[in-house]
């Protein structure tokens, strides 16, 4: 469904180079919830750019359902970390999940129902007529979350959704995009930098490196399908699981300090 | 309804004020060319009866309203197109600033040389001078959309139209009526100027022929009357700024609560 071959991205300052990500090589499979964790400032925005072609990369490629991605390919929904500067504060609830649909051929009727329909998925049945900036932090990102399922992706795209949001508020929201991911049968890629939630929430995760960026390590999490916060978390396994990404993600840390002392 | 009335007191008491001041120290002037506020407000009831509202007034805003509203149209379409447009930017900006710069008042010679001393020549220097603060507000206001809300467009397939339309304008739509406010009083003055120069009615002929022909007390009449069209102007536009950017009132409070 996804796949990142040999992905480089390189910012050309004015006086310097910075490399963002060296190297990555990855792929998702049609219906996976896949987590990308890595160390603060590990490039994982910029990665999740190429990969929603926002941004080219400089070398390597991103392909989606068979072809490379150039520009953003229909069939891709992105969440961005920052819901209140992606949501469009003049419209209402109901009015910015409506107008990504507006220029698919659909019926009136069958607009609405899919604006309804995913508003009350995310637990946003009686706010049509609120503004965004009306809402609390975790709600606002409800709206927008509504908004990319709305858009009926293929896959859908999450950068650090829930990194600005408390923390109940974000535990409630990942047991959401586990449930919508499991009723929609939906591709989620999520990138966090929250160990317990990339353990929680993924399928498998992929290890970072910091910046410049590669895989460290890819880790299937065989947690139970079936997860909740208070039992899954308390999971021997869960813990193991926690304790080992962070390990590596430490080592990662420590990894990139060598060459930046010499460099 | 004591809150309204609260409002209502603060934003008269200083108009009252200077009117009582103005009242007292000019009640027993013999200054010909100042004279008591009295004088002026009967000149006022006597020189400003319907008639010559419909002969003077009125054409002076229906100039007004069209310099302005075509000032607004090219400000915003072309604001729209130079905002979005990056080579086209660089292009003009440096020439944009130029003309700025120049005081709209000398234009209305050049004007008059090639659009003549009727209507034209009068709706063209209004929105000549206008259409500045409102073309560079609308170029400030594209090119500060939030890069997030743009990635938003792009990653939602938003096509050039539908982007324009839903996002660009309503996001710059703020600077816009900065621009469209600033452009509200330049339009006035200049109505005002390009009247002086060549007319044959007009609340600026008006005026200045009152003070040619030593009509003092109709004279300031005039002045007040041009005061009080300013003002009930900009009443307006912000009754109309709260209805449109209500959204964006609202936005800003819920940012500075939290």
């Amino acid at each position: 469904m996804l796949e990142v071959r040999g992905l480089r991205k390189v910012y050309e300052g004015r006086q310097r180079q910075v490399e963002a990500i060296r190297n990555l090589t990855f792929t998702v499979d049609k219906g996976e919830l896949v987590c990308l964790v890595g160390p603060s400032g590990c490039g994982k925005t910029t990665l999740l750019k190429c990969v929603a072609g926002l941004l080219a990369p400089t070398a390597g490629a991103v392909w989606f359902a068979g072809r490379p991605v150039t520009r953003p390919p229909e069939g891709m929904a992105v969440v961005f970390q920052e819901y209140g500067r992606s949501l469009f504060p003049w419209l209402t609830v109901r009015a910015n999940v409506e107008l990504p649909l507006k220029r698919r051929k659909l019926r009136r009727a069958e607009r609405a129902r899919l604006v309804e329909e995913s508003l009350a998925a995310v637990g946003l049945a009686d706010v049509h007529h609120a503004y965004p900036w009306q809402l609390s932090g975790g709600m606002q990102q409800r709206v927008a979350i509504a908004r990319a399922i709305a858009y009926q992706p293929q896959v859908l795209l999450m950068d650090e959704p829930f990194a600005a949001v408390d923390a109940q508020t974000r535990a409630e929201l990942e047991d959401l995009i586990r449930e919508l991911w499991r009723k929609l049968g939906v591709t989620v890629l999520f990138v966090t930098h929250d160990i317990d939630e990339a353990v929680y929430l993924g399928q498998r995760v992929i290890i970072l490196t910091a910046s410049p960026t590669v895989v460290r390590e890819q880790l299937t999490i065989d947690l139970p399908v079936q997860r909740d916060q208070l039992h899954t978390r308390a999971l021997p396994r869960f813990t193991e699981l926690r304790g080992h990404v962070y390990e590596q993600i430490q080592m990662a840390k420590q990894g990139a300090r060598v060459p930046v002392a010499t460099g | 309804m004591i809150r309204l009335l609260r409002r209502l007191g603060y934003a008269l008491a200083l108009p009252v004020l200077l009117l009582v001041v103005w009242w007292i120290t000019t009640d027993d002037s013999e200054n010909f060319y100042l004279p008591p506020l009295r004088t002026i407000l009967r000149a006022f009831a006597e020189t400003w009866t319907l008639e010559r509202f419909q002969a003077d007034v009125l054409p002076s805003l229906a100039r007004f309203a069209a310099g302005y509203a075509l000032a607004g149209v090219v400000g915003v379409t072309v604001g729209l197109l130079i905002g979005g447009l990056r080579w086209l930017r660089a292009l003009l900006e440096p020439v944009l600033e130029f003309f700025r710069a120049i005081p709209p008042p000398v234009l209305v010679p050049v004007i008059m040389l090639f659009a003549g001393i009727d209507h034209t020549m009068k709706v063209v220097v209004i929105a000549v001078g206008a259409v500045w603060p409102i073309l560079l507000n609308t170029v400030e206001g594209v090119r500060s959309v939030d890069e997030v809300l743009v990635d938003t467009c792009r990653a939602y397939q938003l096509r050039r139209f539908a982007r324009l339309r839903h996002v660009i304008l309503p996001a710059a739509s703020p600077q816009i009526v900065t621009g469209l406010r600033q452009a509200l009083s330049i339009g006035i003055i200049l109505m005002v100027i390009s009247e002086m120069f060549a007319s044959s009615n007009g609340l600026g002929y008006t005026i200045i022929e009152f003070q040619r022909s030593f009509a003092i007390p109709e004279m300031w009449s005039g002045i007040l009357l041009l005061g009080l069209i300013g003002f009930a102007l900009s009443v307006l536009f912000r009754a109309v700024e709260n209805r449109v950017l209500a959204w964006y009132h609202g936005l800003r409070r819920a940012q500075r609560s939290s």
